[in-house]
């Protein structure tokens, strides 16, 4: 049976083939993109729909009308039509397309570790004068063109199909002078485009940072080492899930859920290739290779292989060396013979967005002990130096990026980024994103406001309320105590915005999790916090952090400030260098092969220091005593 | 030939707590060694053994505990007197009337009982709350007034209900227990609440949550010993002296309810020697208070403590 389904007020319309397929789906495949923090199980309530036309089946059997009460409030995931529907989506149930900050240091050359000499994009031209077939000299046309690059080059090489299809007429339009494509990162390197004449056409690789919450892709010259243009997005498979845990129960417990996160992953990708390559003035088949750093999940869903067993013990991958991919294989919208690279990860929790991260700061070229946290929801971090590293995942939760928190929402326009508590608690003053009125807080609001709390003595150190404090602004709801940080009349969406005892929970959780995985490295080789000469935070959200409150509430290390460097979004810098230099990306496997992974759920060290990380800012004050009382 | 011991070498000591009025104070803690160790440091004051009492008949006490208490049961200010008797160190009056699911016991009586029997005994008082959280939280404040000047140890107060009952315990100068679930850590942050609230650290009692013997006893031992240790090496957070509420869980065990299981031996010296033994290995661990049932236990373990004390 197939239905239409129309979405209000995009008016677009998609056929429902199948029964099993619900309105979220449908709304995915559109390309319109709801809220759905708990992967589609029906209950976070993130992506209302209001029913306007036909009636749909809900999974409890229950069929709801439009027109009636419940069609005011259908939960997308769960409703499936049962004739021709028309559903309106409310603003508020759509991911918003938000601001990537793109930092300035994308060029080439601002790069210390790195100079235009060793540049070394993993595919480029090689210009070719191949010996004219004669009736005495009738070997094949590869034959030919191999044997003269073999003779130039003293090495082997293969052959794609795509390529083989070219070479014929461009040897001849040529007059037997032409470009050899080489895709270059494997032992035996691969021919896989020809052009014609020695002066080769442009060539473009794409860095992409396949990010759980956003994915950023950078297109770059690989003849210069420029950046042509960066753009992210969310990631579409948000619609599916919040977290990388949710998106794996999607994949392994819906039928075609691989295939359809797979999809959005894809599309993502897709979408931001089509405005590159817009504004750069390039064509798709420019684009000859592209370079994608994900964390092992999003890799694996990237590739279309099935991630469940990283969820379960022993939480092993598929791979963590990845064999390089053909672009058709993928659907990405480049060259299609063009080679896909995902960076090598080290184990089920610690992915190739982090191998590239260490190598981008530096940590196998340093002799100081170097520790890079990546501060997102799966809380990967790595430490290490030139003769040893460590990586764990301490999985933080989604608090940072606004997940499991009521008024939490991701780093985008009208998020409370900072927070100052005044009078004991009866004023707040707050900044927005874009100076808008406020929506939610973010990830940094999050951890300022919770310091700010702290410091104004609203919560005690094991995070509790104050029952009394500032009565203006503290009051009981059905959950318990809760702190009003903006009222119904100055936000954005006319509620108040709160910072209830659950989420200030789930804060403490999350930041003793990150300072419980830093300790857990430390212990298992035997260094002290002073140690560690270098912390580089990363991730999108590094970038806004104010250090001060971290480490206040007990989330980083209490360590001199000219210690710690933001590096902002390393994996995309990780994804470009390994495009533009065969040598980085060789660091990157060798790296990935040489980190011993920690596996923090063996054991009970991780859940001790955990626990012993749940108050502020630790059990053990002596660890925080250069920040007072 | 003569051996030259290898001495352990501490640079911190637990807090010593004063419960009491002269002259029948009680001091416990203040050690600077592991227990019993005389010869690495020194153990100023011996543990002590409280009997507890209860302000109802309790009902799920088996025959050959409540059998020494049968004329006084029910009368909580003449079962007091009776436990000073026996020989108990101190008192533990429990408030067990107070529990909203039980008889749910105006706090006022309750405070007026624990008047009551403080002035009717020398030995310094424990007043335990009934166990339910909120209703501690407001039973134990009054208790703490009408208790003024006898310097009590009131409790158990956790995270949650901590607050009102360390103010009353500043104002009316008492002394507080605070219990955590079997977690060094959690422990710890306890006392850090309490002590941000100016109360200081010899005027806690921290209350593992222990195990009986057989029923998880080894985690007890371990936190405790970890507290022992962690005040030795100079943890100050983990110095105030250790309560275990030995009798409350060791009457529990299936050992000591049992009567009809013959080839277990004889129920009350089982059930007697089930409770001693679990108090005795927590002195081991370096627990100071012993809350226990039996005055036959406290005998035993009483005169095992005679003995460790010997130098």
């Amino acid at each position: 049976m197939a239905y239409s389904v129309t979405f209000l007020p995009d008016n677009k319309e998609y056929r429902i083939n199948s029964d099993k397929e619900t309105i979220l789906d449908g709304a995915a495949r559109t390309g319109i993109v709801l809220q759905g923090m708990c992967g589609g199980a029906g209950t976070c309530g993130r992506c209302r729909v209001i029913l306007k036309g036909g009636s749909v089946r809900l999974d409890n059997g229950e069929i709801v009308f439009a027109g009636s009460t419940a069609a005011q409030n259908v939960l997308a995931c769960s409703a499936y039509p049962i004739e021709d529907v028309v559903i309106e989506v409310p603003e508020t149930s759509r991911l918003k397309e938000h601001q990537i900050k793109v930092s300035d240091d994308s060029s080439w050359a601002d790069d210390t570790s790195l100079t235009l000499d060793s540049l070394a994009p993993l595919f480029h031209w090689i210009p070719l004068k191949v010996p004219e077939a004669t009736l005495d000299d009738f070997e094949g046309d590869w034959e030919r063109c191999r044997r003269q690059l073999v003779k130039e080059r003293g090495r082997a090489v293969r052959i794609e199909l795509e390529a083989l299809r070219k070479l014929p007429v461009v040897l001849r339009q040529g007059d037997w002078q032409i470009s050899c494509g080489v895709f270059g990162n494997e032992n035996v390197p691969v021919v896989i485009d020809f052009a014609p004449g020695v002066n080769p056409p442009l060539s473009c690789g794409l860095a992409v940072d396949v990010g759980t919450t956003s994915i950023v892709a950078q297109l770059v010259d690989l003849k210069t080492g420029c950046v042509l243009g960066t753009a992210g997005t969310f990631n579409r498979q948000a619609a599916y899930g919040y977290d990388v845990i949710s998106r794996i129960v999607y994949a392994a417990e819906v039928p075609g859920g691989t295939r359809r996160l797979h999809e959005a992953a894809v599309d993502t990708i897709n979408n931001l290739i089509t405005g590159l390559i817009n504004r750069a003035g390039v064509a798709y088949e420019d684009i000859k290779v592209t370079v994608c750093a994900g964390n092992p999940a999003m890799t694996h869903l990237l590739a279309g292989v099935d991630p469940s067993h990283i969820r379960i013990e022993p939480y092993i991958t598929a791979a963590n060396s990845w064999p390089a991919l053909d672009a058709k294989d993928l659907g990405l919208r480049m060259y299609p013979a063009g080679k896909v690279v995902l960076l090598p990860g080290v184990a089920g929790y610690v992915g190739g967005d982090i191998v590239a991260g260490a190598v981008v700061a530096g940590l196998n070229r340093s002799e100081q002990v170097k520790l890079l946290i990546d501060i997102g929801t799966n809380g990967e971090m790595i430490m290490g130096n030139n003769e040893w590293m460590v990586a764990c995942a301490c999985s933080a939760g989604p608090a940072f990026e606004g997940g499991g928190i009521g008024c939490g929402m991701r780093a985008m326009s009208g998020a409370i980024e900072k927070v100052e508590i005044h009078d004991g608690g009866e004023h707040v003053r707050y900044q927005t994103i874009d100076c808008k009125p406020p929506v939610g807080v973010c990830g940094s609001g999050l951890i300022n406001g919770l310091a700010a709390l702290h410091r104004a003595g609203l919560i005690d150190r094991s995070g509790r309320l104050v029952r009394h404090a500032a009565p203006s602004r503290m009051r009981r709801s059905t959950a318990g105590l809760e702190f009003v940080l903006a009222f119904a009349g100055e936000t954005g969406h006319g509620k108040d915005i709160v910072i209830s005892q659950s989420d200030i929970d789930n804060l403490i959780r999350a930041k003793a999790a990150i300072f419980a995985g830093i300790q857990t490295m430390l212990n298992l080789t035997g260094l002290n916090l002073e140690d560690i000469d270098r912390v580089m935070v990363a991730g999108g959200f590094g970038r806004y952090l104010g250090l001060e409150d971290a480490v206040a509430i007990g989330m980083l290390p209490p360590l001199p400030r000219e210690r710690y460097e933001f590096i902002g979004n390393t994996a995309l810098k990780g994804a470009r260098h390994a495009l533009l230099s065969r040598v980085i990306r060789k660091e990157m496997d060798t790296l990935a092969r040489q980190v011993t992974y920690l596996d923090l759920s063996s054991g009970n060290e991780f859940m001790e220091a955990f626990t012993a990380g749940l108050f502020i800012p630790h059990t053990d004050l002596s660890l925080f005593s250069s920040i007072g009382k | 030939m003569s051996v030259q011991l290898v001495r352990e070498r501490w640079n911190g000591s637990a807090q010593e707590m004063t419960l009491g009025r002269h002259p029948h104070a009680v001091k416990v803690g203040g050690e600077s060694t592991l227990p019993f160790l005389h010869f690495e440091g020194s153990m100023p004051n011996r543990p002590v053994l409280a009997l507890e009492v209860t302000d109802t008949s309790p009902q799920d006490w088996p025959g050959v505990l409540s059998e020494p208490y049968r004329e006084v049961m029910g009368d909580p200010v003449h079962w007091a007197m009776a436990c000073e008797k026996e020989g108990a160190d101190l008192v533990a009056l429990k408030l067990d009337s107070c529990h909203p699911e039980k008889e749910n016991a105006d706090p006022e009586q309750a405070a007026r009982t624990a008047a009551a029997v403080a002035e009717a005994i020398n030995v310094p008082l424990i007043v335990l709350g009934c166990g339910d959280e909120s209703k501690d939280a407001e039973v134990l404040p009054i208790a703490a007034k009408a208790l003024q000047g006898h310097n009590c140890l009131l409790g158990t107060v956790t995270a949650d209900n901590y607050k009102p009952v360390v103010a009353a315990c500043i104002e009316y100068h008492h002394n507080v227990v605070a219990t955590s679930p079997l977690d060094i850590n959690l422990a710890k942050q306890l006392n850090i609440l309490i002590s941000d609230m100016d109360l200081p650290l010899h005027r806690i009692a921290m209350d593992p949550s222990i195990g009986p013997l057989g029923y998880g006893i080894e985690y007890a031992y371990s936190i405790i010993e970890r507290m022992r240790i962690g005040a030795l090496t100079g943890d100050i957070m983990l110095s105030p002296p250790v309560i275990c509420m030995v009798g409350e869980e060791a009457w529990k065990t299936k050992e000591a309810q049992s009567s009809d299981v013959p080839e277990w031996g004889d129920w009350k010296r089982r059930a007697v020697l089930w409770e001693a033994v679990t108090a005795s290995v927590l002195l081991q661990a370096g627990g100071h208070i012993m809350v226990l049932r039996h005055p036959e236990s406290l005998a035993l373990v009483k005169a095992q403590i005679d003995d460790l004390m010997r130098k």
